[in-house]
């Protein structure tokens, strides 16, 4: 009997014959979602409900001195209103550096910040209330620009030293030898902005009083962090809170960071009052008061020698942070451990910087502070090229990481790198060769251009933090299988997913097995984000059902008569491999092992081995494993109006194993809308700190037609030795390389480089016509052949 | 329960319905509040998003910018009432099969929106289709799946149509 974690994880990994493996099977939620019965937090809706709705600071930056109330007592003796004098526990939710309220108490630090709840039977009335809450502030001065903000006098947190909350640091080699011997220099500077998540369902929570503490029904992404802050909040033990996912209507990473605080307020007035209260935030609070992706600032300059290779990089990031620390260390730190990009590099030097300025906070973002690095990364690629005078997807191809390579950190791959063929795929496929000399002789008001980047994204938790998988796995008298996880399902399609490992591992059909996911009644089994979802959250499923099987081999042994060895299970049926005529049903070998008395619940525990890191250096082990991308865009720009039509993807994808093709075509595609969007159009507007677009008027994010073909993936299947069956992630990949492979064509249609997203058409029209005459006078003055 | 409010009936999903409603309600609140239809959804409130989509008289509108008391005597349809006898809409079965649906928030009305066009047009080109969901806004598929699954749809009702 095999008991060793890595040895059945490699059995599986070996397995080249899959029954549901790798199949496009539907959704187990979808029939609930086409009907409309699925239930979203709001639909919790009933009467005799208390609903809360947010009083907002209109300050980025003050002392809040008196908060009069009187109004909303007046306006009805039913409403109330709390503030952070309320909280019975802690008024901290801080993610890692404890720098964060729920509601603000004596100080607000940006314009929108939470400062209280109005609390009413009637959610329209509870909105009124809001108007009516007087606060008198003592403004103080802002700082909105992080480079300023790194120097300042002006702090957002009084009591540290600095704005900065925090540095990251990564060299390797010598970059000052790795630049003298290189033959061309790139050195830019590159600006990204805040992306909101636009979800389509907004934040909420609803709560219910229980008999020793709060149930708690959230859109949210790891109920157990949501019962750990709730509880903290409440100053109640966890075991007083219990916290459930609600079906979530789209989350990205948000509500990783909001779900939890959603759930906290919803759950203060239903423990307070006694009642069920529920918390949502409408479109506009939510754009101005929800965490968004970090603004960034990436200086960057890298070298390369006349044979194609990179000799050198140096990077200095700097993260907006707004007014919290949040997630900041997580994603300047994953930003900096990728900042070379899937490339090989000898010499490095990335130095970052997370910094507090008075704007509304950084969160995680699907792609979690890459996107902008790999941004300046892929643009630097295309122009080193150039001046090497080399095509950019070669230029690529001779740098690109392959098995035995080591990275940024010196961290050494042993297997599961398939970028390279990914990329030499994707060529082939778009007809690279061919577009790039024939759009190049292009002319007219409509050019074509294409253009290629690739990405990379470390695999489970950042900064070296603790990473297992957890499920447990029952099966009751009909053979009917629930499995727990904590993982939770966030319009993804992760369940649906780990559905079919459990189908694949007990050899039983689908339609058997109930995910019952993201509530704390099952084993924390870590967050939904950084891509771990499918993959680390898999391993626990595969390993409680391999217990499983365990336990009943002897009984069906008995029954087939054969050894424990060699019974098998498969397609429903249980038999032996010696004669496979003879066999019993499932549920058959269920009742007999329950007349047995064979208790058929497991639990399937993996801690991810990770190696040593040195931070002084910033070298060593990063991520177990990382999954690669490859994008190639074709775009079309009108150079009238400097608007980019993006009209073909070709993404190629090497995320180890494809569990279910079907689900993950549909998170290239969704991540390339949201990474189009990102390169194109979402930009939050600010003045002085105050977000002045917080609808989809103003904000605006991709519709049908701005949508380009999206082939076909390519999927290079690089196994990742401990993943289920060898995934790794996928929903945050495709996102990456968007942006940069969106830019890099536009500079190969016109000829002009956007180093600022995103690339409006009015920015681009600029850039084109500043380029055209400039070159018009390098012409006049003979300095340019 | 009355005191201010006013009488408004309408036929929902082929049903007659009688109820009150504040004058300045919406009909969005109308159905999810009062009549317990949480299909639709609230996504923006202000006719942004399309998620609250129900059919008016066969139209397809934003039930966020609608004063409740005007449906007085309209037919309103929503995703519950275009399922015959327990059996799935075409779209409806599409939209699984396709693969379009991740959170599902933005479905309901997407699938309503999509019957819409449908119904006038049951051939409708590319471009139509994506005509007829712009105001529709989904932030999880990037909308390939969508349209792929109005154009099995489109091809499901008219197969059925020759056939019957
Ligand atoms: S909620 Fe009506 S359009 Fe968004
Ligand atoms: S499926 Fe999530 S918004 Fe469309």
């Amino acid at each position: 009997m095999e008991t060793d974690p890595y040895k059945l994880l490699d059995k599986w990994l070996k397995t080249k014959k899959f029954n549901v493996i790798g199949r496009g099977m539907e959704r187990t939620d979808a029939l609930d979602k086409v009907l409309g019965r699925a239930k979203y937090v709001e639909d919790y809706f009933s009467d005799g409900m208390l609903f809360g709705s947010l009083v907002k600071s209109e300050q980025s930056h003050a002392l809040i001195q008196h908060i009069d109330i009187s109004g909303v007592e007046h306006l009805s003796d039913s409403c109330s209103v709390f503030t952070a004098e309320d909280i019975p526990g802690t008024n901290e939710v801080g993610y890692t550096i404890p720098d964060q309220p729920l509601l603000a108490a004596k100080k607000v630090r940006f314009h929108g910040e939470p400062i209280a709840l109005v609390v009413a039977e009637d959610p329209d009335l509870a909105k009124e209330g809001t108007e009516l809450v007087k606060i008198r502030y003592k403004p103080l001065k802002s700082v909105f620009d992080p480079l300023e903000a790194i120097d300042s006098k002006i702090r957002v947190h009084e009591e540290q030293g600095s704005n900065i909350v925090l540095k990251t640091h990564s060299s390797k080699g010598n970059i000052v030898e790795g630049f003298s011997k290189s033959d061309v220099l790139v050195k830019h500077t590159y600006r990204t902005h805040y992306q909101d998540h636009a979800y389509l369902e907004t934040e909420g929570a609803v709560a219910f009083p229980a008999s020793n503490g709060v149930r708690v029904i959230g859109s949210i992404q790891y109920p157990h962090l949501a019962q750990q802050i709730t509880a903290r909040v409440l100053g109640i033990g966890t075991d007083q809170v219990e916290v459930v996912q609600a079906v979530v209507g789209g989350a990205f990473g948000g509500k990783d960071d909001m779900g939890p605080l959603l759930c906290a307020q919803a759950a203060l007035i239903a423990f307070k009052l006694g009642k069920p209260a529920m918390v949502t935030y409408s479109r506009e609070d939510s754009m101005i008061a929800h965490c968004k992706r970090d603004p960034a600032v990436v200086e960057y300059k890298s070298g390369a020698t006349r044979d194609g290779k990179l000799s050198a990089i140096e990077a200095r990031i700097i993260f907006d942070s707004g007014a919290y620390a949040n997630r900041g260390p997580f994603t300047l730190w994953r930003a900096t451990m990728h900042a070379s990009g899937p490339y090989e590099v000898p010499n490095a030097r990335v130095e970052g910087y997370l910094v507090y300025t008075n704007k509304v906070f950084q969160g995680s973002f699907r792609g979690f502070g890459n996107p902008p690095v790999q941004f300046a990364v892929e643009s630097q690629m295309d122009e080193l090229a150039e001046k090497l005078g080399m095509d950019p997807l070669e230029f690529r191809l001779k740098n690109i990481l392959r098995k035995g390579s080591r990275t940024l950190t010196n961290q050494l791959l042993e297997d599961s790198v398939g970028i390279g063929e990914a990329l030499s795929k994707a060529k082939e496929k778009s007809n690279w060769k061919e577009k790039r000399t024939e759009y190049r002789k292009a002319s007219g008001d409509k050019v074509k251009g294409i253009g290629v980047a690739c990405g990379w994204h470390g695999i489970s938790t950042s900064q070296g933090v603790p990473d297992w998988s957890n499920a447990l796995i029952k099966i009751d008298r009909e053979g009917k299988v629930a499995a727990y996880t904590g993982i939770t399902e966030i319009g993804q399609g992760t369940h649906t997913g780990h559905v079919q490992v459990v189908s694949e591992v007990l050899g039983i059909p689908t339609d058997l097995i109930k995910i019952e996911g993201g509530t704390t009644a099952a084993p924390d089994t870590g967050a939904t984000h950084a891509s771990r979802g499918m993959s680390v959250g898999g391993i626990g499923l595969i390993l409680a059902a391999e217990k499983l099987k365990q336990k009943m081999e002897k009984t069906a042994a008995r029954l087939l008569a054969c050894t424990s060895s060699q019974v098998r299970f498969g397609r429903g049926l249980v038999f032996s491999a010696k004669s496979p005529e003879r066999s019993i049903r499932w549920n058959d070998l269920i009742e007999e092992c329950y007349k047995e008395k064979i208790e058929l619940s497991a639990e399937g525990y993996f801690g991810l081995p990770k190696g040593k890191f040195d931070g002084k250096k910033g070298q060593g082990f990063a991520y177990p494993t990382f999954s690669y991308i490859v994008n190639v865009a074709e775009v079309e720009v009108d150079l009238r109006t400097g608007m980019t039509k993006v009209l073909r993807i070709w993404p190629a994808l090497a995320s180890g194993k494809i569990i279910n093709p079907v689900q993950v075509e549909g998170q290239v595609e969704g991540a390339i809308a949201q990474g189009l969007g990102y390169a194109l159009m979402e930009e939050i507007a600010l003045k002085d700190g105050v977000v002045l677009n917080p609808n989809f008027t103003d904000y605006l994010i991709p519709t049908t037609f701005d949508m380009p073909e999206i082939e076909k993936p390519i999927y290079v299947e690089d196994l990742f030795r401990y993943g289920p069956f060898g995934a790794k992630g996928v929903g945050e990949m495709s996102l990456i390389p968007t942006p940069s492979a969106i830019s890099n064509a536009v500079y190969h249609a016109t000829g002009s480089r956007i180093r600022e997203l995103p690339a409006t058409p009015e920015k681009l029209y600029w850039t084109i016509k500043s380029a055209a005459e400039s070159r018009t006078k390098q012409r006049k003055e003979g300095t340019s052949p | 329960m009355k005191e201010g409010k006013v009488l408004v009936r309408f036929r929902l999903n082929g049903k007659p319905v009688e109820t009150f409603t504040k004058p300045n309600d919406t009909l969005l609140n109308l159905l999810r509040r009062n009549l317990g239809i949480t299909s639709v959804k609230r996504g923006c409130e202000v006719g942004e998003c399309g998620a609250c989509t129900v059919l008016l008289d066969g139209n397809p509108v934003v039930s966020c910018l609608i004063l409740a008391p005007t449906v007085e005597g309209k037919e309103i349809t929503t995703i519950e009432g275009i399922s015959k006898e327990g059996e799935l809409h075409p779209l409806q079965q599409a939209f699984i099969k396709a693969g379009a649906v991740q959170c599902g928030f933005c479905t309901p009305g997407m699938i309503l929106t999509a019957k819409a066009l449908l119904d006038k047009n049951p051939n409708p080109s590319l471009r139509e289709i994506k005509e007829a969901i712009q105001g529709n806004l989904c932030r999880c598929t990037g909308y390939t799946k969508i349209i792929q699954a109005i154009q099995l749809a489109s091809k499901e009702i008219k197969s059925s149509c020759i056939s019957d």
